[in-house]
């Protein structure tokens, strides 16, 4: 599936992924993949790098609620940061960012993990 | 082979046609077939872009459900295919998605409250509710000769 692609990198007790291409259900599983085995290694704090990413539909927006959820149950989260205008607009009008932390930079992101 | 491959995009003087694979590799192409669309009739990218999302989640639905294969049903054709039939009128954008899947049980579905869904963090259902709130126009409608047929319409004055 060359429309979509992971790259993890780590940021001490933070995963990052990098996301690019689009999230729909034809490439979710393959995130959910992903995050599921960094889940049942006990890491928990997850951000998501959005900035090349040109689409995401309900499968994977539902996902990354889901996962969020799971990882807050362990004192974790999974938050978003670099989220294209075009889509930051659409999940906004939805909803998701009521539920989904959405964050500017990869700086600000990172440094919301470290706060109390 | 990727199945995406093997749409077929035909046009008349009125209406575009695309016969697509019923396979999640084609949702990607469909969109940008869409999307291209909706930016030459006109409307504005914030409208193609819920346009777009619309139509993914129609095609999402066909390929995850109506052609779902785990569950007691069987195809009736041995290459299930997306039809899209699109076109436009003085003050819409009218697009009929059609499938020979399963039949949706309109019956057992109950409208779901978008937002309560949301807050409550569930994974998934959120398809059609995504479809009424970007579409102005929804219907469905199914039976033997036609199988199944979506029908999505966007008003461009509305936009």
């Amino acid at each position: 599936m060359k429309d979509f692609r992971i790259e993890l990198e780590s940021r001490g007790a933070v995963q990052l992924i990098r996301l690019q291409g689009s999230l729909d259900m034809y490439s979710f599983p393959r995130l959910e993949s992903q995050l599921q085995t960094l889940f049942q290694q006990g890491r928990y704090a997850i951000m998501l790098d959005c900035s090349l990413l040109d689409y995401i539909g309900s499968a994977g927006l539902g996902a990354l609620i889901g996962f969020a959820k799971q990882a807050r149950e362990h004192d974790g989260d999974l938050k978003l940061f670099r989220v294209p205008e075009r889509i930051y607009k659409i999940i906004e009008l939805l909803g998701f960012t009521k539920v989904l932390q959405v964050y500017a930079t990869e700086d600000t992101a990172l440094a919301s993990f470290q706060k109390p | 082979m990727d199945p995406a491959e093997n749409i077929d995009i035909k046009k008349s003087t009125s209406r575009l046609f695309v016969r697509a694979p019923g396979h999640g590799s084609s949702l990607r192409p469909i969109r940008t077939i869409i999307t291209d669309l909706a930016r030459q009739v006109g409307f504005p990218e914030d409208e193609v872009a819920k346009i777009e999302m619309a139509v993914d989640e129609a095609c999402a639905n066909v390929v995850e459900h109506a052609y779902e294969a785990k569950r007691d049903w069987f195809w009736k054709r041995l290459n299930p295919e997306i039809r899209l039939t699109i076109h436009t009128e003085a003050d819409r954008l009218v697009i009929q998605i059609n499938d020979d899947g399963r039949r949706f049980d309109f019956a057992s579905y109950r409208p779901v409250n978008l937002l309560e869904r949301i807050r409550a963090m569930r994974s998934g259902g959120y398809g059609i509710a995504i479809m009424r709130q970007f579409m102005d126009e929804i219907e469905y409608k199914s039976d033997d000769e036609t199988g199944n047929i979506l029908r999505l319409v966007k008003y461009l004055k509305k936009s």
